[in-house]
């Protein structure tokens, strides 16, 4: 009989985040974020991160968003994200950038999402027309390809994922509810560890296998989100 | 008297004049946000959220279908027929030119339509495109919302745009809170002014030169009422009478007879358009192969067009018969010289397809390097490993076997019949589906949609007494 994917403490979830590893943190809001995941890192003590994300947002009753939580505790060197930090306000994602703490790596939304595709399905890099023209081309290389010219984005992959999703059965297959899919599904696909934190975990056969969204074979780690 | 001007739900207002009942609009952040807001339900409009919600409305106190809030913060509801997909499916979708409008909200647009969006202006600190960039290629047209004017009273419409741009010569139509400017080739064109607005009002605080429509009109507001259009056909001849010879069609199924558009194919036979190219994963096996097929009957498969010698091409990763004594009608049809061939591995065969509606160029993989499907292609060492370069595959038309559709075109599939057909669906110009059942949008739970009917032209039900065999 295989280990259970079924953890039952968030901290367990999270014990071999190492030094120096990249992280995927899925969400586009306060709604749709693993804030019990991301608790759960804060704990695990992990320096020089890479964090990919697509916003920064926070849990209720907290003080500080996720990232910023993360940032302000010295865990982290580099970030991804098309949206780094909330544009116009200060934060402590801001405050490390310009002081020079961690660098930050701006990605166009859909080019982030199709370099983590890319590398979740062993592809060796996609051409797409997405950056042409913008500062977002540089240095990039390019080719024309029936007449139209395209940019080489590389793929992109990463040892963990932190994802929210709806509910799991105990072998990880995951559905989702409205705006809380988002980044999930290719950040399953891009890790090495997908840890997913679910609002419930059911029985094998309890899901119509018609609507699973991100099957069990991208899902490493399952754990119940805290009410 | 100082001239007014429109309030940001005029200009929305506006906006919203330019779409028609069932046309797609992906909304970006900021202003364009209210237009899900503001518009009426009933007028069929399918707005699309850059967080994966295809045919909602927002509003403050409207029930929250979805759970989440928007990129706006308003409470999101579902209007009859939307669907829910991931992040890399919907940059997928606006790339793949599926989208009928985007809706953006730059800081500064140049005569051009170049634009550099509000998020990524340098006063804000940081390049911050979120979905800017990804909303700038691909979709039919592009229209611009945003002040004529920032804070400081200069004009955001400039001859050049100061800095980097986030969408090149992406925009078509540019409604300020002043006036609305078509995009053209020889530069900006005025065609309305805000109420009490001369031409030379708005010219005078425009930094780009424009020309005059001969005939400027006051802005005017308010929705046209129109009808939702159906994406039903009455039949299958009806839905492929406009194959012409020598177009290119997809025709899924795995091998067997789940997941094949039968119906389409009799009526595709019916039509009779010649020199096809069609592209599937086998090149019609069902016929020769018995996967159940009754006693003196046969299955209806690719075959049935290359018989009627409607074939010149086919594109397949599996195209012959698993046994040499009952060769298919195309492995006949190849040996005599009739058909042309393109072998393609099953995978990259369905990476080219996805490649194709996904509006990527082409991509590395591994699959066939170093075998004779790596011949005469591109390759390219990266990380150690050798990769082959493949390109995306298009088509004219896609032949799709659902199981349900809603009359939008949303699409759900049974088991198996999944397969090519879901990857097929955004890689064709025109994509028609044959489904069991046809119901009306909102029956159709729209976390379970597998094509979202943004991918679908035309819709037609297999009839209950049509058999898959003949």
């Amino acid at each position: 009989m295989s280990p259970s994917k079924v953890y039952t403490s968030l901290l367990d979830t999270v014990f071999d985040v190492r030094d120096k590893m990249t992280v995927l943190i899925s969400g586009v809001n306060s709604g749709s974020m693993p804030f019990g995941l991301i608790n759960a890192l804060k704990e695990c003590k992990a320096k020089g991160l890479t964090l990919v994300y697509s916003v920064d947002a926070g849990g209720q009753g907290e003080a500080y968003t996720a990232i910023d939580s993360l940032v302000d505790l010295g865990m982290v060197s580099r970030v991804i994200s098309p949206m780094p930090f909330v544009v116009g306000e200060d934060s402590v994602v801001r405050k490390a950038w310009e002081s020079g703490d961690i660098e930050i790596d701006i990605q166009p939304m859909g080019i982030l999402s199709e370099r983590l595709r890319s590398g979740g399905a062993g592809l060796g890099g996609v051409f797409l027309p997405t950056s042409l023209g913008t500062r977002f081309e540089e240095s990039k290389e390019k080719r024309v390809i029936e007449g139209q010219e395209y940019v080489l984005e590389h793929p992109l992959k990463a040892d963990f994922a932190l994802i929210k999703a709806q509910k799991s059965d105990t072998l990880g297959n995951l559905t989702y509810r409205g705006f809380g899919r988002n980044w999930g599904p290719v950040m399953a696909m891009a890790s090495s560890v997908c840890i997913a934190e679910v609002d419930e975990i059911c029985e094998l056969g309890a899901l119509d296998p018609e609507k699973v969204i991100t099957q069990g074979i991208f899902v490493n780690r399952i754990v119940q989100a805290e009410s | 008297m100082a001239l007014n001007k429109l309030t940001v739900n005029e200009i929305v207002g506006r906006t919203l004049r330019e779409f028609h009942s069932g046309q797609t609009i992906a909304l970006g952040s900021g202003m364009p946000g209210q237009l899900a807001v503001l518009s009426d339900p009933a007028a069929g409009f399918q707005f699309i959220s850059e967080n994966g919600v295809n045919g909602y409305i927002s509003g403050s106190d409207g029930t929250d279908d979805f759970g989440l809030l928007n990129s706006t913060d308003g409470k999101v509801l579902g209007c009859p027929g939307s669907s829910v997909v991931s992040i890399e499916e919907l940059a997928a979708m606006l790339r793949g030119g599926h989208v009928d409008f985007a809706v953006v909200e730059p800081s500064q647009i140049d005569m051009n339509g170049s634009f550099t969006h509000w998020t990524t202006d340098k006063s804000n600190g940081i390049f911050a495109p979120g979905a800017a960039l990804d909303l700038s290629h691909g979709c039919k047209r592009t229209i611009a919302v945003m002040p004529h004017q920032n804070a400081q009273g200069h004009s955001n419409v400039v001859q050049k745009c100061d800095g980097m741009v986030d969408g090149v010569s992406s925009v078509n139509m540019i409604i300020t809170d002043i006036a609305v400017l078509t995009v053209s080739d020889d530069g900006l064109r005025l065609d309305e002014v805000a109420p009490g607005w001369g031409v030379d009002d708005v010219r005078a605080i425009t930094a780009a030169p424009l020309m005059i429509n001969e005939n400027v009109k006051e802005i005017t507001f308010g929705l046209f009422a129109e009808a939702i259009k159906s994406k039903v056909c009455e039949s299958g001849l009806d839905a492929v009478q406009d194959i012409v010879d020598g177009a290119a069609v997809m025709i899924d199924g795995f091998a067997g007879p789940g997941g094949m558009a039968h119906y389409l194919l009799v009526a595709l036979r019916d039509h009779g358009a010649k020199k096809l190219t069609i592209i599937s994963n086998t090149a019609g096996i069902a016929r020769v192969v018995n996967f159940g097929t009754p006693p003196g009957r046969l299955a209806i498969d690719h075959s049935i067009l290359i018989e009627n010698n409607q074939v010149r091409k086919a594109i397949a990763s599996y195209p012959v018969s698993p046994s040499a004594s009952r060769p298919s009608a195309f492995e006949v049809a190849y040996k005599q010289g009739d058909v042309e061939l393109e072998l393609v591995p099953q995978g990259t065969l369905a990476e080219r397809l996805r490649a194709g509606g996904a509006g990527i160029g082409a991509f590395y993989t591994p699959t066939g390097a170093g075998t004779r499907i790596g011949e005469g292609k591109d390759s390219k060492i990266i990380d150690g490993k050798e990769f082959l370069l493949e390109t995306g595959i298009r088509a004219d038309y896609a032949l799709i076997r659902g199981y349900k559709a809603d009359t939008l075109g949303n699409v759900i599939y049974k088991g198996t019949s999944r397969n090519f057909n879901s990857v097929m669906a955004p890689a064709a110009n025109i994509t028609i589906v044959e489904v069991d059942e046809i119901v009306e949008p909102g029956e159709l739970d729209p976390e379970s949609i597998v094509t979202p009917g943004i991918y679908v032209s035309r819709v037609v039900k297999r009839p209950d007494e049509f058999s898959g065999y003949e």
